[in-house]
């Protein structure tokens, strides 16, 4: 910081603040002019030139930045401190008059707090005016209080009408004069019990109409740290953590340990390969389904353990895919042309099956009302029913006939589906609208975000694409690292704010890159065969879950190790601990 | 200018004892006791007896409600037609409020005040009273009120306005006709020829009005 005490001989400095710094609740009114360090005692601080600056950047001003800190001692109770930071400093928080005005309204010195209000040296006549208003109708209502009505009656009609403002205001006003519930509709009762709370609004309220440099904004420090704070946390790449607390003592960074990449559990109760698996909408559930005929539905405890609630079985032929309704108690699945079931969550029992003559039925969905469901058929037609199994509707030719992924927005707006090897349609059912993404090579899978605005596509040339959505279609992100090919792989979003991709790979791994850039963060060994399918807590940002063809089911975590040794630094800059940071 | 041919309707005919009624009509709705006495003597025409005492009350009545006195009117009102003000809350707002607005001018505030918050503000439970309240309450604001955006409830023409309503009103508490048969025609001829302006355009005749009509 600018080092002013070196320049000045300490005795010009110390005589200057003892003269000019008096007590800022002397009433003694000398007409002080508007600079807020009371006038003489100004000059042999600002004379120093590069002494107004403070900070590496040299854009920080001492002046206001002592301010600050002065008042937010004072709004933390620190008034000794506050007191003394002005005397040492020797710059006031407010000027002399300022602290008059203050201290007249908090006592209710209504009168006079006007009359100081104009000595401030407020240019602007509409602030005069409205924090005057402010006064005067405080005046009124405390008269009221003490059912002093005349008075008020007469504060309103010499001095408040007058000032020519808020006219509804006033004839508000007017009719709280007469009657008292009117008081109460405007909030006004009662406030003999909290006179000096009202009072401190009050003030609020006024240097909410003044400049800044007149009176200092409440809670400036503090709001000022909470945006460092906040473009610390957009700024970290890695960041993956529901946790909002950030330490002020070094800048917010997240390591590579806040995205699960160690194995935490195995589950091993499929008896084929297991080809997808989907947590449901509140993370409390994930539900897989497998070669082997069956579906599970896995419970997730709160110590992040899952253990098996159910396993559904009926299906005659492998299980391609689940969806969870909307409000996650019952489970739609699909077997490989076959048809599509829907499941009680809670008691396992299977409620209902969808099937349509003759065709196979290759995929399942619901929209986002729980009330009615879509399936496709092996004909490339998609059929909608509504729970009870009556056919509401069925198209054509949209669709491949290998895969048959769909979606619904959850305004039940737009519809997404495959409708050539390489091409994905955006139907809106109200607008009758359609958006069309196209792409060079097949595409074999998608997903969409959890906000709608975004489609990731898995390609059979082991990319995986990010697409907007939102107005006109447009690619932003390719993926690359996984292997596909001679299977369905399937990718996902994750994390917090879904800022992370994740896919399964021929290779065995799991693969997780981070969205925004594109960049691969991580693979996980550990499958011993293919792995098809992923998906991420959409509650627990560090939790993930793989689907292989080794029969198993993975759940990722956190390396716990890492996780004891973040709390001794808690901000997330835990890789330099344990030497094991990846 | 002549907007129709008198070969029109020059052929209809109308009885005189239909035009002494017109006339009569009105000379009682307005209360012009006098007149319609001689009238009545002039033309031999039979009126029941207490008509014309009634209608000196209601003349005192419209009387004081046109200048102000409110409370005189409300007072003779009670006496002359009981539960009328009860069964129209309106009017007796209307009434009560004239009062008020003429302590409001004679700045007596704190009566004005005093009355307000007995007499005026019970109607207030009334949602569709609160928002006519909240503008006379304002009134209270204003040292000027006449400068006040309010100023028209102060003037003369509210105060006829009032008036009007409270004469219709006892009319019609004593079973006669609220209005007067010559209002009702010159209004009816203003509605017909409205009418017959909008269906036939150009072609028909142009909608009526009293002052031309009079002129020739």
């Amino acid at each position: 910081m600018g080092g002013v005490e070196d320049d000045e001989p300490p005795s010009k400095r110390v005589k200057a603040s003892t003269e000019d710094l008096r007590s800022p609740f002397d009433n003694s009114s000398r007409s002080v002019p508007i600079s807020p360090l009371g006038g003489s005692m100004a000059r042999p601080l600002l004379s120093q030139g590069k002494d107004d600056m403070i900070g590496s950047k040299g854009v920080i001003k001492k002046v206001e930045f002592v301010r600050i800190i002065t008042k937010a001692l004072y709004s933390l109770g620190y008034e000794r401190s506050g007191a003394a930071l002005e005397e040492e400093s020797g710059i006031c928080l407010h000027s002399s008059v300022v602290n008059l005005f203050r201290k007249q309204v908090l006592d209710g010195n209504w009168n006079e707090s006007v009359l100081t209000l104009h000595k401030i040296g407020l240019s602007d006549e509409s602030i005069l005016k409205s924090a005057s208003f402010l006064i005067l109708e405080r005046k009124f209502f405390e008269l009221l209080e003490k059912d002093r009505v005349m008075d008020a009656l007469k504060t309103l009609r010499s001095e408040i009408t007058p000032l020519g403002i808020d006219k509804k205001r006033v004839h508000e006003l007017s009719s709280c004069v007469v009657s008292p519930q009117q008081r109460l509709l405007l909030g006004f009762a009662n406030l003999g019990i909290e006179t000096s709370n009202s009072r401190l609004k009050l003030l609020e309220d006024l240097q909410k109409l003044f400049p800044p440099t007149v009176m200092i904004p409440e809670r400036r420090l503090e709001h000022l740290v909470e945006q460092a704070l906040s473009v610390q946390r957009e700024a970290c790449y890695l960041h993956n953590s529901l946790d909002n607390s950030l330490s002020l003592y070094t800048d917010h960074h997240c390591g590579k340990d806040q995205i699960p990449s160690c194995t935490v559990q195995v589950l091993q109760a499929h008896h084929d390969e297991v080809w997808f698996l989907q947590f449901s909408n509140n993370g409390k559930y994930l539900a897989s389904s497998s070669n082997d005929r069956s579906v599970i539905i896995w419970e997730v405890h709160e110590d992040g353990e899952l253990s098996l609630k159910h396993m559904l079985t009926g299906h005659q032929k492998p299980v391609l895919m689940v969806a969870w309704s909307p409000d996650d108690f019952q489970l739609l699945t699909s077997g490989m042309e076959e048809a599509v079931r829907r499941w009680d969550v809670r008691t396992g029992d299977c409620i209902h099956v969808y099937e349509k003559g003759g065709l196979g039925l290759i995929s399942c969905g619901w929209f986002p009302d729980g009330r009615q469901i879509f399936s496709g058929a092996t004909d490339k037609s998609t059929c909608l029913w509504d729970l009870d199994g009556k056919e509401v509707e069925s198209w054509k030719g949209q669709r491949t006939t290998r895969t048959s992924d769909m979606a619904v927005t959850k305004d039940g707006r737009w519809i997404i589906s495959i409708c050539r090897e390489t091409a994905i349609l955006l139907v809106d059912r109200e607008a009758k609208l359609e958006k069309l993404i196209e792409e060079d090579q097949t595409i074999t899978s998608f997903s969409l975000s959890g906000d709608d605005n975004f489609l990731l596509l898995n390609l059979v040339n082991q990319e995986i694409h990010l697409w907007s959505i939102k107005d006109d279609p447009v690619c932003v992100t390719r993926y690359r690292g996984h292997k596909r090919s001679r299977f369905l792989i399937r990718s996902c979003f994750g994390g917090y704010k879904q800022a992370f991709i994740a896919s399964g790979s021929e290779d065995s791994q799991v693969y997780i890159w981070h969205r925004g850039t594109g960049d691969l963060i991580k693979a996980l060994p550990g499958h011993s065969g293919a792995v098809n399918c992923v998906s991420w807590n959409p509650a627990d940002p560090h939790m993930l879950a793989s689907a292989s063809d080794d029969h198993t089911i993975r759940i990722w975590g956190l390396n716990r190790a890492h996780l004891k040794c973040k709390e001794a630094y808690s901000n997330g800059v835990a890789d330099q601990c344990n030497g094991k940071g990846q | 200018m002549m907007d129709l041919d008198p070969r029109h309707y020059e052929h209809v005919t109308i009885n005189d004892g239909d035009i002494r009624n017109i006339v009569q009509s009105y000379l009682v709705h307005n209360c012009f006791n006098e007149t319609a006495e001689s009238f009545l003597a002039c033309t031999g025409m039979k009126q029941p007896v207490d008509y014309l005492a009634d209608m000196d009350k209601r003349k005192s009545i419209f009387r004081f409600a046109l200048e102000g006195n409110a409370l005189k009117a409300i007072e003779l009102t009670e006496q002359l037609a009981p539960n009328l003000l009860e069964d129209n809350k309106d009017l007796h707002f209307d009434l009560l409020s004239l009062h008020f607005v003429n302590l409001i001018c004679s700045r007596k505030c704190t009566e004005a005040l005093e009355f307000a918050q007995t007499k005026l503000t019970p109607f207030g439970k009334v949602h569709k009273y609160v928002e006519k309240l909240e503008d006379f309450m304002a009134l209270l604001a204003y040292e000027e009120p006449e400068k006040s955006p309010m100023f028209h409830l102060l003037s003369p023409d509210h105060r006829q306005n009032v008036a009007d309503c409270l004469n219709r009103a006892i009319l019609a508490h004593a079973n006669l006709p609220c209005y007067s048969s010559m209002e009702r025609l010159i209004q009816q001829a203003t509605v017909v020829r409205q009418c017959l302006h909008q269906e036939l355009g150009k072609d028909g005749p142009p909608p009526f009005s009293l002052k031309g009509f009079l002129k020739n």
